[in-house]
């Protein structure tokens, strides 16, 4: 430090830090950070750690920046994150722990640390290396002082643990250390050369160089520890490859199930996802008589190493069909084009011009070689896809979606549209095309609940396995946009023909469901409102003029059944016989009609009565009651039922407000009031109260004139308010069957409102609605091929990613940065299941010899190898696993040194020749002793060195203690 | 005023039709008792701010009409409730023993099933009781619902209900929070091999 304070020193004496030099103020601010983190407080812990602890530990860094001038250094500090740290100051000659480690035998070989950690055996260490964008230091001044300032801070602050500075470039992982103790210090130093010198490529040329280092003159020598490490490894899978091939896109469209593979996701890695299998075979705590390695001979047969273990390199940034499925949609959903931008202004302007050469597109259609399996199509069923498709064909070259694909898709959506009408009762089973087995649909059930998805054979979920498909493989985003404007038009073609759309739930929009699913089912009851519609017009008109005009209610009996329709061929329900909301303005003599009906009521007709109501009978009359034919209420999607609620929510909370929502709602009130009119003749609101609300309607039992018990009935207070809404609507409710009623729910209006919306969509928003069906289908998929596989990590996962989806995808709005993690998990996991599947393969885990106790062995090494960086093969070259191991090694080896002539001879002989494992890859030295220097009076102190010979890297690490008290 | 409010919350009322439904309602939100309360026509809606523990909560409430009729029409607003008051008239039996099937309509018509359910005994200031006190508590218990008896006339426990609906909501984990922060998922082989250490056989890149 610069101002060195004199205890003895006057009170007055200025401290001057203004010269302090760079270097100081360096040097101060390292000491600053080894008391910040507390490195200068030394604890005494039991010698060493626990066995294995490097590897189930965990280790922690924390690291600041330091400038040297303006250079700028990262200083970290790495440690072994321990459970109980016991403090309290060691004695006065206890050797540092690191200096301790260096001979720690219990945790060679660290599989996951710092590589100084494995070099050293340290468990705590700080690192001064370059900062980012910094030049490395090469000269040796500058290591030199960098050093000698770690010597200065490691002095002064007093803290016993080794400081590295990385010099040289930063990928040859050159540090150089220091440790201080009390009268003792270690220096680490590293030797790095790109080719191993022969003179030390063995045991015995280490030996000699860790000897002279030491510069031990001690006889007779101190016994040296060593320790080796060879490690071998397997690339070449040849001999066992991997069992998946990868989807062929082309014959998807050829094969004879026509566009059966659009309704499922691919599923696996497309290339091998296990790159490599390391084997380590060690040697721990030989001693120099036991085994010879020179320059000409050695003992190390890896095969009879007593200690084996391996590990798995997975193949980086492998690509897994399912995971570039989902990632390619995901990004569609970033997109702000509109479909017009995406296929520009002329594709969509040709939609307009009709020219109708059917029968030319049909040859075309009907040619042999037409992909589309011809046997479930008919002409006819054909003719409007045709007429539609005619247009994209006079310029197949520029739409974006190969039409024999576009084909295809269309069919595997619409299966209906192939049903030949000759037979029209013949069905395509729907198992045909949706073959998802029964387990998967029982939890399924839930699963599109869950996400909001839809069901996993519906319209919509089909919809959007085809456009993640044609994203994917068939075009990209113009593509997927020609797809769906495509797929617009049938929907239009089959609103506007009434046919419905196939394979959506009846009934109004789920909303439980995805919008876009809601949307398809509104039009679906639109479509389903105007054929009743259209029906029952067609049958009045047959009853007009078979019989008189004007029959009123008895047209309700007249069902339409033997109507020809074409969309009969393959709709199961035709519930819709009912006749409907005419329009009043056709049905002039009926108005008149109704009107002489009202001034006298008994002469009235009675029209659209349902059923008697419960033997009830009119209260002014001996007339039963009846329970009216309504209007069903118009069903909404979940968009028009928010925008809905807003309005009325607008209204606000006054009386005033509660009145006009009361009023705005009273239209399906009025409906029924009207239709309740119609069906019974000369009744009062008591009698539709009776009905409607029967809580209103308060009956007494009283005594009679007579003295007879009887039931004396009366609104309730609340409906006999003056001038309340029910009230009021009844005053105005005029006597109209609900057939003649003005339409509740105005079908033409809502269909061509979805149909609108549906065309407007940008591509981006629809990937953005199908987002979830496509997770439930992803979810779904894994889940099965996980059940295949039983790898409980990935079985666990799923569960969590499901509940995790429920959340991302019900909120209003996604949240896409979460979206994209959630998808990585799901790519993770269908690596990891690939990787299985691999390893299974290779270990032969299914093989018909291994029995029931091996596989489970089999199969636990396979689970360990991907959960854990490295499995200790229990019982080593010897036992099963390891004589797999071994094979596979054999036939890599016979693969690669056989050329293919030489295994038709004698494969017995042959293989002699032939070394069972290739050359090691690695080899591991560790040298370790104990012995005093610099001179022979000095205290013994660890000394260690650490070798690693490579084919182009010859690395030596060695940490050389000496005891300074002298010296 | 509206700065300091935590969070909106959206409750229901259901329940068959005469039961006093929006007269709790309107004891809730404008302290009063109208006994010429008109029948409810589809839905209605009232809001109100109420504060909890310092927290201010607003409550957008919906009150629906009890007509079988208009069960087609007011599911629909059953959606994003966070909560639901159920009520049943003490005097009358039949609009307890129907309470089943406003459960299973909820069931089936709510977009959430964390859903905070309370049930309302109404119409205590009444002498002619037909549903014990035991009976409602034992309902509750077996649906697992809040449970309280009321009477909107007489004010009896309708502030109370509303608090404690609302309460509960509130420490409903993940069912008020517009963030929901779901758990991550970590697969524990995503971090293998990455990161500062050297991973494997220490020398090879």
């Amino acid at each position: 430090m610069a101002a060195d304070n004199d205890p003895e020193s006057e009170v007055f004496e200025i401290t001057d830090f203004t010269t302090a030099s760079e270097w100081e103020r360096f040097v101060s601010r390292v000491e600053e950070l080894l008391n910040e983190w507390k490195l200068t407080e030394n604890y005494v812990e039991e010698l060493s750690p626990e066995k294995g602890a490097y590897i189930s530990g965990s280790w922690g860094e924390q690291s600041q920046d330091v400038h040297f001038a303006d250079f700028k250094f990262y200083i970290t500090h790495h440690f072994l994150k321990e459970e109980c740290k016991k403090n309290g100051k060691g004695e006065e000659d206890t050797l540092p722990l690191a200096m301790q480690d260096l001979l720690c035998m219990h945790n060679d070989f660290p599989p996951r640390a710092h590589c100084l950690v494995r070099w050293y055996g340290l468990r705590e260490f700080v690192v001064i290396s370059p900062g980012a964008n910094c030049e490395a230091i090469i000269s040796e001044s500058k290591c030199n002082l960098l050093l000698s300032s770690i010597s200065m801070s490691l002095a002064n602050s007093g803290c016993q643990v080794p400081i590295f500075v990385q010099i040289q470039q930063k990928w040859r992982r050159i540090y150089a250390g220091e440790c201080q103790g009390p009268g003792v210090r270690t220096d680490f130093e590293i030797v790095h050369l790109r080719k191993v010198p022969s003179q030390y490529n063995h045991l015995s040329g280490l030996l000699d160089i860790f000897r002279s280092k030491i510069g031990c003159n001690m006889l007779p020598l101190p016994p040296v520890d060593i320790t080796i490490r060879y490690t071998y490894i397997l690339q070449d899978w040849q001999q066992s490859s991997w069992p998946q091939q990868p989807p062929d896109f082309d014959t998807l469209l050829g094969g004879e199930v026509g566009g059966v593979e659009f309704g499922s996701l691919p599923f696996g890695a497309c290339e091998e996802p296990i790159s490599e299998l390391h084997l380590a075979t060690t040697w721990p705590h030989l001693t120099e008589g036991i085994i010879i390695d020179n320059d000409v001979y050695s003992d190390l047969d890896p095969l009879q190493a007593p200690h084996w273990s391996v590990r798995v390199r997975t193949a980086d940034n492998l690509q897994c069909l399912l995971g570039d499925f989902i990632t390619e949609f995901f990004k569609l959903c970033c997109r702000k084009e509109s479909a017009e931008e995406i296929l520009g202004r002329g594709h969509a302007q040709e939609e307009g011009q009709e020219n109708s050469d059917i029968s030319s597109a049909l040859s075309k259609l009907t040619e042999p070689a037409a992909p589309v399996p011809l046997s479930k199509l008919s002409v006819s069923s054909m003719v409007h896809s045709a007429r539609k498709h005619i247009r994209r064909r006079r310029h197949i070259d520029e739409s974006p979606l190969n039409v024999d694909v576009l084909n295809s898709i269309l069919l595997y959506l619409f299966p209906d549209a192939a049903v030949e009408k000759s037979s029209g009762k013949e069905k395509i089973t729907q198992s045909h095309f949706f073959r998802t087995s029964e387990q998967e649909k029982s939890s399924d059930n839930n699963l599109f609940l869950q996400l909001k998805s839809a069901p996993s054979d519906s319209l919509t979920y089909r919809l959007t396995l085809c456009l993640c498909m044609v994203n994917y493989s068939y075009g990209g985003l113009p593509a997927v946009t020609h797809l769906w404007q495509e797929f617009v038009l049938e929907l239009r073609y089959r609103w506007e023909n009434n046919y419905l759309i196939y394979g959506l739930t009846t009934g109004s929009p789920d909303l439980r469901c995805c919008l876009l699913h809601q949307k398809f089912q509104m039009l679906n009851c639109c479509i389903e409102r105007k054929r009743g519609r259209d029906e029952a017009r067609k049958a009045q008109e047959r009853n007009g003029d078979g019989e008189h005009k004007a029959s009123g209610g008895k047209a309700s009996g007249t069902t339409t059944t033997k109507e020809p329709s074409q969309g009969k061929s393959w709709d199961s329900r035709s519930d819709s016989e009912e006749e409907f909301f005419e329009c009043p303005s056709d049905q002039g003599e009926m108005e008149t009609f109704q009107t002489e009906g009202e001034k006298d009521s008994s002469r009235f007709k009675a029209e659209g009565r349902l059923h008697p109501y419960n033997n009830m009978t009119l209260l002014n009359s001996t007339e039963p009651l009846y329970v009216p034919v309504t209007q069903e209420p118009a069903p909404m999607t979940e968009d028009q039922l928010e925008e809905q609620s807003e309005v009325l929510a607008k209204l606000g909370t006054s009386a005033k407000g509660t009145h006009l929502r009361a009023q705005m709602q009273s239209a399906c009130l009025l409906s029924d009031m009207e239709s309740f009119k119609a069906a019974n003749p000369g009744c009062v609101l008591e009698d539709f109260v009776r009905w409607y609300s029967p809580r209103d309607y308060v009956e007494e039992e009283v005594f009679n004139e007579k003295g007879r018990t009887v039931l004396k009935g009366e609104l309730s207070a609340r409906m006999k308010i003056p001038g309340n809404t029910w009230v009021e609507t009844w005053e105005t409710a005029r006597v109209t069957p609900a057939r003649r009623q003005k339409r509740l729910f105005d079908d033409t209006k809502e269909a061509e409102k979805v149909l609108h919306y549906l065309v407007m969509l940008k591509p981006g928003d629809l990937a953005c609605h199908l987002l979830p069906c496509l997770l439930h289908a992803a979810i779904v998929k894994l889940k099965h091929e996980e059940s295949t596989e039983n790898i409980p990590s990935v079985g666990k996962n799923i569960q969590q990613a499901t509940s995790q989806a429920n959340k991302l995808l019900h909120s209003v709005n996604y949240d896409y940065k979460r979206l994209e993690d959630f998808i990585n998990q799901l790519v993770t996991m269908e690596r990891v299941i690939t990787e299985a599947r691999s390893l299974k393969a290779k270990f032969a885990v299914d093989e018909e010899e291994n029995n029931g106790e091996t596989a489970l062995e089999l199969q636990k090494v396979v689970t360990s190898l991907l959960e854990e960086p490295e499995v200790v093969v229990i019982g080593a070259g010897q036992a099963r696993i390891g004589r797999i191991i071994h094979r596979l090694f054999i036939n890599a080896q016979r693969a690669a040194l056989l050329s293919p002539m030489d295994e038709d001879l004698e494969p017995a002989a042959e293989s002699r020749k032939i070394p069972d494992f290739p050359p090691p890859a690695g080899r591991e030295i560790l040298l370790r002793t104990c012995v005093p220097r610099p001179a022979p009076y000095s205290k013994a102190l660890p000394q260690r060195l650490f070798c690693v010979l490579m084919k182009d890297e010859f690395r030596l690490a060695g940490a050389f203690s000496s005891d300074t008290s002298f010296f | 005023m509206d700065e300091d409010v935590l969070t909106t919350l959206k409750l229901l009322i259901i329940g068959e039709s005469g039961v006093g439904k929006s007269s709790l309602l309107l004891r809730f939100t404008d302290d009063t008792f109208d006994p010429e309360q008109s029948a409810t026509i589809g839905v209605d809606f009232k809001v109100k701010t109420l504060a909890i523990e310092g927290n201010k909560a607003k409550l957008a409430i919906w009150d629906t009409a009890g007509q079988e009729r208009f069960r087609t029409l007011t599911p629909s607003y059953y959606r994003g409730a966070q909560g639901v008051i159920l009520v049943y008239d003490v005097t009358r039996r039949d609009s307890f023993t129907k309470l089943e099937n406003w459960l299973n309509e909820l069931e089936t018509y709510t977009t959430r099933n964390d859903i905070v359910k309370m049930l309302v005994g109404n119409k205590i200031d009444k002498d002619d009781r037909e549903v014990d006190r035991n009976e409602g508590l034992k309902f509750a218990r077996k649906h697992s619902m809040l449970f309280i008896e009321a009477s909107a006339k007489t004010k009896d426990g309708v502030q109370c209900a509303f608090e404690e609906l609302v309460e509960k909501i509130l420490q409903t984990p993940g069912l008020w929070e517009s963030d929901n922060q779901g758990q991550k998922v970590q697969l524990g082989h995503q971090e293998q091999g990455r990161g500062r250490a050297c991973g494997g056989y220490c020398s090879i890149p």
